[in-house]
């Protein structure tokens, strides 16, 4: 690994202690922030998110190492340029209209965070129209969250909205969502985790969508 | 109505009560007994929307009983739409999306968790809270949760005082009001009053109504012990709120709801360290009192069933939500009535044949033996469709009927009192808000009957208990 061995190793044991000295280190001796990032910091959670998916980490892992992601980006994110963050490319979140369930879709958040992706948070409650909005802004993918059998259908409109447009794709995810239901609605990818979702956000952007 | 009518009704809720219970005991009763977690679904039934069974119990009392009527079920809960609106409003409570408030009229109310910055208790909170739950949340959170009660040392308000007043009457009206429903539905449509009293792990209550969820991720990694402590400190608590609302019948289950209590919420060390060994000593002592429990297991616990298997045998009825129900059966069937398993998304979105060819594969499998109780997975919103459960139900009489099968009532298992009867080191006990001693110094010698005094006290205290730790479990 090209970048701070110290810094990976410091996401990766969630010390967000370590994680800021070892930015701070990193940045005071001429380190590019961009290599902070992209060569350590989302390696290492990158790691994490293959653990979980091996069944050796848990969620509260997952959230405390991502705390300590988000400490250190706190201090390189000011000192990144527009290319050096967004190359991984522009991501919204959001649950879907109806719903005003957030759990699902804030460790979504924190974990394409920790992945590298340029994140918005759409919030809840999400109709159509917020969710063009991220389009306009830039977002190239749009992750629907929903808790509710009753509000997932809401899922079915956004992908409809968007199905006409290549350069946007929507990926599903939540407790009731099922990857039949993904398919079902024609979705472009479906997280049964938040820890998928980056996996399924990089698969998306590569264009091998899981679930369409 | 005539009193022949009456005693054909008594005499279909008498079958219908021993059907439920002798599967519940995991036992072969006559048929398979059919006891839906209907909430929103009962207001699509009856034409009215999720705003008026939210805001007005009559209409979801009166929902419910149009479902028992017009479906044949042996057991329903007597208001799956639990939340009234009205409690919460006279508290202002902060935690709910309330239809036609803060969400569209046809949509079921909500939890809203608040979130890693403003959970109800701070993380350098757990000393006040292992001391005195019961003042902890008096004192700490319930001026949090409601946009109305003061803090202790603020001034008191018009609107504060009113909505503890509020608060207290609405709720004494509303759980009052659950007799006559109770009642109502055995007389007018034979139907059994599923289940009686609550109970939420320790575990899920610090996640759920004070740290949050991510909160107590947190602190699971960085003050482990005090999380432990707190859950400890909550134990006899909560025990003493299951026990108090349980069936004094011994007939029908305490509903406890679990949430986020299994993997990968948690890690399966965390379930082992804390969620576990402050769930299973209740779960056996209620049991030794005779009341079994039911395990509402949201979300998916199959790697936890092992654990589970621990407690007594018939002493739970363990609900299928996301998990197979086929695999739950081959792990705990021999030990434990299941119910549940029945995807909502078919019950929801697909057509009523794809529900009975389900169905009918459940019964054939899980049923063969009885110990099954029909329901859906998770408990069902205004999407189910009524074809659809009325296709389940038929299903069910069709098929679920054994040959030989008895119904008898469940026996009572010994009751001793454990442990967990003790206050656990409290400063105020389970059941109890101010001690009668303190008040008892606050008073001039007493004459005549000290101890009616005392009763009386003590009997009006348990009160403010019950106020408290309603809100904090039910509300």
């Amino acid at each position: 690994m090209p970048g701070d061995q110290e810094l990976f190793d410091a996401v990766l044991q969630a010390d967000r202690d370590r994680v800021i000295a070892a930015v701070r280190a990193g940045v005071d001796g001429g380190t590019p922030v961009s290599s902070l990032l992209m060569d350590c910091m989302v390696p290492a959670m990158r790691e994490i998110g293959d653990r979980f998916a091996a069944g050796e980490l848990f969620i509260p892992e997952m959230l405390f190492a991502a705390r300590a992601m988000q400490a250190g980006l706190d201090i390189v994110e000011p000192l990144l340029g527009d290319s050096d963050h967004g190359s991984l490319g522009r991501v919204a979140v959001g649950t879907v209209k109806g719903d005003m369930h957030d759990i699902g879709k804030n460790l979504v958040v924190m974990m394409l965070k920790g992945g590298g992706y340029r994140v918005t948070d759409l919030g809840v409650d999400c109709s159509l129209e917020t969710y063009e909005a991220a389009v306009a802004e830039g977002s190239t993918v749009l992750c629907c969250s929903a808790l509710l059998t009753s509000t997932m259908t809401y899922m079915k409109q956004v992908v409809g909205r968007f199905q006409k447009d290549p350069a946007v794709k929507v990926i599903v995810g939540g407790a009731p969502v099922t990857r039949a239901f993904a398919e079902d609605i024609g979705a472009d990818g479906f997280a049964e985790h938040a820890s998928e979702a980056t996996r399924v956000v990089s698969a998306c952007l590569a264009g091998s969508a899981p679930a369409r | 109505m005539s009193g022949e009518g009456d005693g054909a009704m008594e005499r279909l809720y008498a079958e219908r009560l021993a059907r439920y219970t002798t599967a519940m005991r995991n036992g072969r009763p006559d048929m398979v007994p059919i006891r839906p977690f209907v909430a929103e679904f009962t207001a699509r039934h009856a034409g009215f929307t999720c705003q008026e069974v939210t805001h007005d119990y009559d209409k979801a009392f009166e929902a419910a009983r149009r479902c028992a009527v017009d479906f044949d079920w042996d057991a329903v809960v007597s208001n799956m739409v639990y939340v009234w609106t009205g409690l919460t409003q006279a508290m202002g409570l902060r935690y709910y999306g309330v239809p036609g408030i803060d969400v569209p009229p046809d949509v079921g109310f909500q939890y809203l968790e608040p979130g890693d910055d403003g959970a109800f208790m701070r993380a350098d909170e757990y000393d006040e809270l292992i001391a005195d739950p019961t003042a902890f949340l008096y004192n700490v959170w319930l001026p949090r949760v409601s946009s109305e009660v003061m803090q202790p040392g603020e001034a008191s308000s018009y609107r504060g005082n009113l909505a503890l007043v509020k608060g207290a009457m609405a709720m004494m009206q509303y759980f009052g009001a659950f007799g006559t429903q109770n009642a109502r539905l055995r007389c007018e449509s034979g139907t059994v009053s599923a289940i009686a009293g609550i109970f939420k792990a320790p575990f899920d209550i610090l996640a759920d109504k004070l740290r949050g969820y991510v909160g107590l991720c947190m602190d699971m990694c960085e003050q482990p012990s005090k999380v432990l402590e707190a859950c400890e400190a909550l134990m006899p608590h909560l025990y003493h709120v299951a026990k108090t609302t349980a069936d004094p019948l011994q007939q029908v289950p305490i509903g406890y709801w679990m949430h986020r209590g299994c993997v990968p919420f948690v890690s399966p060390d965390q379930f082992a360290s804390h969620y576990w060994p402050t769930v299973r000593p209740i779960i056996e002592e209620l049991w030794r009192h005779g009341h079994q429990t039911l395990f509402y297991a949201e979300g998916d616990w199959k790697h936890h069933l092992e654990s589970f298997r621990e407690l007594p045998d018939q002493s739970i009825v363990y609900h299928v939500d996301q998990a197979d129900v086929f695999d739950v059966h081959e792990r705990l069937g021999d030990k434990f009535c299941l119910s549940g398993g029945i995807p909502n998304f078919l019950l929801a979105h697909r057509p009523a044949s794809e529900v009975r060819d389900f169905c009918k594969k459940v019964i054939d499998v899980v049923a063969a033996d009885g110990g099954y109780i029909m329901d859906a997975s998770a408990i069902m919103q205004h999407d189910t469709r009524g074809e659809n459960l009325a296709a389940m139900t038929e299903c069910t009489r069709e098929y679920g009927v054994y040959s030989g099968g008895t119904s008898s009532p469940p026996a009572t298992p010994i009751v001793a009192e454990g442990s967990l009867s003790a206050h656990g080191g409290s400063a105020t006990r389970p059941g109890q808000c101010v001690e009668w001693a303190k008040k008892a110094a606050s008073l001039p010698v007493l004459e005549g009957d000290a101890d009616l005094v005392e009763e009386v006290w003590n009997n009006i205290d348990s009160l403010g208990n019950v106020f408290i730790w309603q809100w904090l479990l039910s509300f």
